[in-house]
């Protein structure tokens, strides 16, 4: 597995930190593309961020209360750093489970 | 750290040659975008294309980065036409290009079979060698990973039936690594047949190839019988060999690497000295390359076989659903049968 | 355009409901490895439902590709068994083509707009009055075989829609990149067949369209080619990160309003049903859903002999002798 680190983005007008009010999501959760992650104040206004990627949270940056700079991590996701195609899922490597023992005599002439 | 060196190639391209020079742990996928990077580094006309492969890095990010290195014009998405992709490679090969398009899925081939068959396999014979088709089509292949339908295919056979093509498969980093660099260097058209099962697993790849790579490699030494295979059966070949030697049974397995042409001096070489041979594929039996195999081995080693040459594949069926893929791909039990079926084997 | 009848709009409203409940609940089975995969339609519901309710099920035959599951309800299918082909039970589902009125799902793009207008032309040679309905997108219209379509149809004359489900992005590629021209209803006027383009997220454009167009087919003024542009608001598979090449802002600005919220504002600002109708309709949705959740769950695997019994309608001694084989070497009865 890899971490994938996603710093607070530029939430326009020039404003360079915002404040956490409310985490939606918690390490451990599988969330959605889209799905709203963290809710955050500017000194204009509250808004949700929506998650960017699907996948699952291992870690949180900022308490309720805690000011977050623009580019300093925000959430950290835990991917699959062998990800799969587009289609299908990636094979297990493991031992063989085995039923069938051979049996032979072999005369090595 | 790379090295250049500079030569002329067939089709009057400037190329030079870099490659890695210490050895690194790579999944397939890594391998084969390292290949590519380089073949696309050294070689000005080569040209990577097909669905998906630009921005995105292709569905299984083997082409990974190659836009943003190489530019847009050398590393290209095409609509959603493969007929189109292959025949686009014919004309842009006799514009002097190296193409290497990708189909995204091996069932995808088949709305290809017309421009790979009828014209990329035939171009250079028609035109009496004037018109080389130095195309390296990359089609991710075989079954193993729960996908759907056309997506787990071995289209092996069919691809090898053609005059005019070559076909090769690799089993591991290392292999793919450099046979795709070799396959991109010819002058001939390669179907290169990526097992998908093995995108994954991470193995060394070393600066140099360690053999000849025109032809099959021992995978492993053996004394009592040749285990022959390619593509992701290679990997579970070794695993029964391992699991043979549990039973005193001492099993080599011959990785064919070239399903066209095949290696027919390795071959008989290998079953020569161990004198049983048993072929696994995917694809199904029926005019499966188990077939030809075993006639190479037939009329090379037929008066010291202990045993007719034994078939493990797939069967006469449509590739199944998921559920039943454990079914249909050889596992080891069934591949232990077949190497008990030569051991038991009586003559007269 | 005339509006539909309140009932109608209920109906299509609950349909929708239910399409989008079972889509979102896929990609959660996904994540919980219930299935290995999915290509959700989010976004695609209005298209999807308004096309298959214009269908008559007594006449007309659909065909899809692989991302048709709004379709499929709004036909009445078993869900359970089109769920399964995305369960890795059975590549084309578990449902019965012929009574449902709906084609095997298939993985080829552009792989069955023929048949379509093979069964349509049948129609014609067998004297019935049933209209086919092709889906294909965007990314399909690049393929040969649609050219071949759309040209034997034009010929043959042959009673077929070939309904277009432009949702903008084919994988990673968008439609600038795939449609050259920028209009696959266009292409119609080559083979002089009506091409029209309507917006895929308005339910009764895509009714009414529909439904002319499969009354003009059946009357036997031949084919008609409709380009439903919608947007494809979620990832092409359950293993796609559309984040490689698209951002969040460009999906917000590209996909415009929710097709169903615009279906739901409809409703409520003519007042044919009140926020607690609607709610009811979410609660019997997310019933239906758990239904298919527990029977797609305990469906248990297909029996590894089918893998030889559907090959042939009359087997082969081979074929016999390899199920025979695969019986004594594997660990089922």
């Amino acid at each position: 597995m890899a971490e994938l680190t996603f710093p607070l983005p530029d939430l326009g007008e020039g404003l360079i930190e915002a404040t956490v009010l409310e985490w939606l999501v918690a390490p451990g959760d599988q969330v959605e593309r889209n799905q709203p992650l963290v809710e955050v104040e500017t000194s204009k206004s509250a808004v949700e961020l929506p998650s960017p990627q699907a996948g699952k949270v291992l870690r949180i940056h900022g308490e309720p209360g805690q000011s977050i700079s623009v580019g300093q991590p925000l959430i950290v996701f835990d991917v699959p750093d062998d990800s799969a195609g587009i289609v299908g899922t990636v094979p297990k490597d493991e031992a063989p489970k085995r039923r069938v023992r051979l049996s032979a005599v072999l005369d090595e002439d | 750290m790379t090295e250049t060196t500079y030569a002329q190639s067939a089709t009057g391209a400037e190329v030079h040659t870099t490659h890695i020079q210490e050895p690194r742990v790579l999944s397939m996928q890594q391998a084969l975008n390292t290949a590519l990077d380089e073949i696309l580094a050294s070689n000005t006309k080569a040209l990577v294309f097909g669905e998906d492969v630009g921005h995105l890095g292709g569905v299984f990010r083997v082409t990974d980065g190659l836009q943003a290195k190489h530019g847009s014009s050398r590393v290209f998405d095409t609509p959603l036409a493969e007929s189109g992709i292959l025949g686009l490679a014919a004309g842009l090969a006799m514009a002097g290009f190296t193409p290497l398009p990708e189909v995204q899925f091996d069932g995808f081939a088949y709305p290809a079979i017309n421009q790979i068959v009828c014209q990329i396999a035939r171009l250079n014979y028609r035109s009496r060698g004037t018109m080389p088709m130095p195309i390296t089509l990359r089609v991710p292949s075989f079954g193993g990973i729960r996908a759907p339908e056309h997506h787990g295919e071995s289209l092996e056979a069919l691809f090898a039936h053609v005059p005019g093509l070559k076909v090769v498969s690799p089993a591991d980093p290392h292999q793919a690594y450099h046979l795709l660099r070799y396959a991109a260097a010819s002058p001939d058209p390669v179907i290169f047949m990526e097992p998908k099962a093995r995108y994954w697993q991470k193995a060394p790849v070393e600066a140099a190839p360690g053999d000849d790579l025109a032809g099959a490699r021992i995978a492993r030494h053996g004394r009592h019988l040749t285990l022959v295979a390619w593509g992701a059966m290679v990997a579970r070949c070794l695993q029964v060999a391992e699991l043979a030697a549990e039973d005193g049974i001492d099993v080599e397995v011959l990785d064919l690497r070239w399903l066209s042409p095949i290696d027919g001096v390795t071959l008989a070489e290998s079953v020569g000295r161990t004198r049983r041979a048993v072929v696994v594929h995917e694809a199904p039996l029926t005019s499966g390359l188990g077939a030809e195999v075993a006639q190479l081995i037939t009329a090379s080693c037929f008066d010291t076989l202990r045993s007719p040459v034994e078939r493990v594949t797939g069967f006469d069926v449509p590739y199944p659903s998921g559920d039943l893929e454990d079914e249909y791909v050889p596992n080891v039990d069934r591949i232990l049968y077949g190497i008990q079926r030569v051991l038991e084997y009586k003559r007269g | 355009m005339e509006p539909l009848p309140a009932e109608e709009l209920l109906g299509l409203y609950a349909l929708m409901t239910e399409v989008r409940h079972l889509d979102r609940a896929a990609v959660a089975w996904q994540r919980q490895g219930i299935i290995p995969g999915y290509a959700p339609l989010l976004g695609q519901e209005a298209a999807q439902v308004g096309s298959g309710f214009a269908m008559d099920r007594t006449l007309d035959f659909a065909f899809p590709t692989y991302r048709e599951m709004g379709v499929a309800r709004a036909l009445d299918v078993d869900m359970t068994g089109y769920m399964a082909t995305h369960k890795a039970s059975w590549h084309g589902g578990l449902y019965n083509p012929v009574t449902s009125r709906l084609a095997p799902i298939q993985a080829v793009v552009a792989g069955s707009v023929l048949h379509a207008v093979g069964w349509a032309h049948g129609q014609t040679l067998a004297g019935e009055s049933g209209a086919a309905l092709s889906y294909f997108g965007d990314g399909a219209s690049s393929q040969g075989d649609v050219h071949e379509a759309m040209n034997f149809a034009a010929i043959l004359r042959a009673p077929v829609v070939f309904f277009v489900q432009n949702n903008g992005w084919a994988i990673s590629v968008p439609t600038e990149k795939q449609v050259a021209g920028g209009s696959v209803a266009a292409r119609g006027a080559g083979y002089g067949i009506p091409g029209v383009t309507i917006d895929g997220n308005d339910i009764e454009a895509v009714v009414h369209t529909t439904r002319w167009a499969l009354e003009r087919a059946r009357s036997g003024q031949g084919p008609v080619l409709i380009e439903a542009l919608t947007y494809r608001r979620g990832p092409h598979s359950t293993a796609d990160d559309p984040g490689r090449y698209r951002t969040l802002d460009e999906e917000r600005e590209s996909a415009g309003p929710d097709p169903m919220e615009r279906l739901r504002d409809r409703i409520l600002g003519a007042g044919i049903a009140d926020m607690e109708a609607l709610a009811g309709m979410e609660r019997e949705a997310a019933a239906a859903v758990d239904q298919v959740r527990i029977k797609l769950t305990g469906l248990g695997t297909q029996p590894g002999a089918e893998m030889f019994n559907f090959v042939f309608q009359e087997s082969t001694d081979s074929l016999n002798q390899q199920a025979e084989q695969w019986r004594k070497e594997s660990d089922h009865d």
